[in-house]
């Protein structure tokens, strides 16, 4: 029988509760390490401006870069990009992949692995890296995608006249001559991270796709549901105010955070 | 009138047993409970690859106390399971202490937990802090399970209201308890929203097992623990009130027959929880002691007429059925170390004492029980102890209050001048609280290990 003190138990408690879940979180990196640490350029370069040509003939004589659908894996999200050259891949890299504890490691190993053969294959038939089958499957897929984009890109787009955008499946038929192709930041949000892709062409968007957008359960309805919309509407407006689409808020709110980097960068 | 409830040759025996001293449980379990918080924390860890802003670090504290209060949600609830290991090794009083303890603890990590992510998603949507409950209520309405994690939220938060000291005592113990027991439906609603919109369980297949696997053997203890343990005891020994008797003006005893009586298992110095189903008395258990060692066709309690229910045990008719739960209680024999042992007993927290000093083994000379009260009249079962100590060469005192109604002297002086080796002693001691903290720091004073005086308290 001990001599119980409750208010310094409780000050204790709280104390120990707050500076432990304060350090825990400080101890975390403000940046996702693992980006550098697979050899893959970070984030924002996907969001960088394209130029022009590479943008409006990915897969042309003059190249670009082509980004593949993410794929989601067991570990986490793989989406590969593409830089085509003279029709073929010249480079290949993953702007996301699995991380986090084991993953970082795999992923470091693998990744790399994965490039070389995309390049040395210039095809999707590529041979699994041992150790990270999962990755290496995500990366196939991902892959696998990117490629369909580079040549459906360069079938209905013989003449220079039609630029269709790399990502985006429905073209918007006659454009002017110069347009850029800009993909915006990545917005987290509660479900899923958010990123948009637009065309510009002549100071107005074409063209408006997501080329990632929240998945799995539920999700995946509310996806297929309210993007469709919101890219209309971001066609319709030109700008990123547009309308929520009601009962996908988050998304939404995501979608319009990417579209207002991409209009940004496009303008700037 | 009184009873002299002799224990006969169980209670013999029980005298000669060797000492076997056991260690209690807390520690190792203690340590498995720091191992589980640890291997959580570490389930955030190894799934956050960065934090990046302020949103994110608000999210992530909500993600870190929620699923911090998840684990210790599941632990709560396992401290009431009436586990064998806890209510009889580390002991009941100590368990509930840990039980309220840990359960006011949890209930502030949900409201933080509650309140991060609400103000981290309103943050994400471009709102302020203003929005958040706007915040809130659209969560409730788009977020899998997050409703049904609301109503549980409420009803956590009325168990922890009805369970502030003023509030507690005012109330009446059956609506507590009632209130208590919606605790199993505030688990159950709000443990799904934990799997469906949790990060770390829709990315960790293993962490969901893991869950499951927590949640799963909660819910099996306390199935087998509260529910099937205690039918399979009734049903086996069929307890019936046999008589019930006035010890001292106030103080009853109640004597139960059943079957078998003595296969229970129960020792001297433990309890059980009693439900006796007659009118006004079948929706509540009380705790009450043994008074003298289980014998195979009787037990006896030995109860002071304080509240609304021990009031009502002197109008019990014999034949009345008895729902019994138990035994409970760590403060038997197996609390003592090899040496003499001194009992002190204050009022009717003789009763353990009681069953203690018949039965705890020990040669003639080793045994001594002080007992305090107010007047000798009040010295209930004082028949039997001094017939006890008679037949087992034990040293029997008592300290009353002097005709003025002066305080007897019960000080490390006095003590150590009646029992000279006193510091060899193990003490078990019962009695209300300021009493029992009085001699506490007496025993402390006349040189006695804090590990060797063993007190069983349930004030929270």
């Amino acid at each position: 029988m001990r001599k119980s003190h409750p208010v310094r138990r409780v000050v204790l408690a709280t104390a120990a509760t707050v500076s432990g879940v304060v350090l825990l979180l400080s101890l975390k990196p403000s940046s996702d390490p693992t980006a550098a640490a697979a050899g893959t350029a970070p984030q924002q370069a996907a969001g960088a401006r394209q130029s022009p040509q590479g943008a409006t003939r990915p897969a042309g004589a003059a190249g670009g870069t082509v980004t593949g659908d993410a794929t989601q894996t067991q570990y986490g999200t793989v989406q590969v990009r593409l830089t085509v050259a003279g029709g073929k891949i010249a480079k290949a890299e993953a702007v996301q992949a699995p991380k986090g504890g084991l993953s970082d490691q795999k992923t470091a190993m693998a990744v790399p692995k994965l490039n070389q053969e995309a390049v040395a294959a210039q095809s999707a038939q590529i041979d699994a890296v041992s150790g990270a089958t999962y990755t290496s499957n995500g990366y196939k897929k991902s892959l696998q995608s990117a490629l369909d984009r580079m040549k459906s890109a360069a079938a209905p787009a013989p003449s220079a006249s039609s630029p269709a955008a790399s990502g985006a499946r429905s073209g918007s038929g006659a454009a002017q001559a110069r347009s850029v192709t800009v993909t915006g930041k990545v917005a987290q949000t509660q479900y899923g991270p958010v990123q948009v892709r637009i065309t510009m062409s002549g100071g107005r968007i074409t063209q408006a796709s997501a080329v990632q957008a929240p998945k799995g359960g539920l999700s995946d309805q509310k996806t297929a549901m309210a993007v469709p919309k919101l890219n209309q509407e971001a066609v319709a407006a030109g700008t990123a105010h547009i309308d929520t689409v009601s009962g996908a808020t988050y998304t939404s709110t995501g979608y319009r955070q990417s579209l207002q980097s991409a209009l940004d960068q496009a303008g700037g | 009138m009184s009873t002299t409830l002799a224990g006969g040759r169980a209670a013999r025996r029980q005298t000669m047993r060797r000492i076997r001293p056991r260690r209690s449980p807390a520690v190792p379990l203690l340590l498995a409970v720091w191992a589980g918080a640890a291997a959580v924390l570490w389930l955030w860890w190894h799934n956050t690859p960065s934090v990046a802003d302020d949103t994110g670090r608000i999210l992530n504290a909500g993600r870190i106390t929620g699923l911090l209060a998840g684990y210790l949600m599941a632990l709560v609830v396992l401290q009431m399971a009436r586990v064998p290991a806890l209510e009889r090794r580390v002991g009941s009083d100590r368990v509930s202490r840990w039980h309220a303890m840990s359960g006011r603890y949890t209930l502030c990590l949900i409201v933080a937990h509650v309140f991060l992510t609400m103000w981290g998603y309103a943050r994400q949507a471009g709102k302020s802090l203003n929005d958040i409950v706007q915040q809130t209520i659209d969560s409730i309405n788009q977020l899998p399970d997050v409703g049904k994690a609301a109503i549980g939220t409420g009803l956590f938060v009325l168990i922890g209201l009805t369970s502030i000291g003023p509030v507690r005592r005012r109330m009446p113990y059956d609506t507590w308890y009632h209130v208590h027991l919606l605790t199993y439906a505030a688990v159950f609603l709000t443990y799904w929203h934990q799997l469906t919109t949790g990060n770390d369980f829709a990315v960790q297949p293993m962490a969901k097992t893991f869950w499951y696997g927590l949640y799963g053997t909660v819910t099996a203890l306390v199935l087998w623990y509260r529910v099937l343990t205690p039918i399979r005891l009734n049903l086996k020994h069929r307890m019936r009130v046999e008589a019930v008797i006035e010890e001292t003006p106030g103080i009853v005893s109640v004597l139960i027959g059943g079957r078998k009586l003595h296969r229970m298992g129960a020792e001297a110095g433990q309890f059980f929880r009693w439900r006796f189903l007659a009118p006004g008395m079948r929706f509540s258990s009380h705790p009450y002691s043994l008074s003298a060692a289980p014998r195979p066709d009787m037990l006896r309690i030995t109860v002071k007429a304080i509240g609304d229910h021990s009031e009502r045990l002197r109008e019990l008719t014999p034949g009345t059925r008895v729902w019994a739960e138990g035994p409970y209680g760590a403060m038997t024999a197996q609390r003592r170390s090899r040496g003499k042992v001194l009992l002190v007993a204050g009022g009717v927290g003789i009763t353990p004492m009681r069953a203690l000093f018949e039965t705890l083994p020990g040669a003639a000379g080793d045994i001594t029980l002080l007992y305090r009260a107010n007047t000798t009249q009040d010295l209930a079962l004082w028949d039997e102890l001094a017939k006890i100590a008679d037949e087992r060469g034990a040293r029997l005192m008592y300290a009353v209050n002097s005709p003025e109604g002066e305080r007897p002297d019960i000080s490390a002086e006095s003590l150590e001048r009646k029992i000279p080796d006193i510091e060899r002693h193990d003490v078990f001691m019962c009695g209300p609280a300021g009493f029992a903290q009085s001699v506490y720091e007496a025993l402390r004073g006349a040189g006695v290990p804090a590990r060797r005086i063993h007190h069983e308290s349930f004030e929270m």
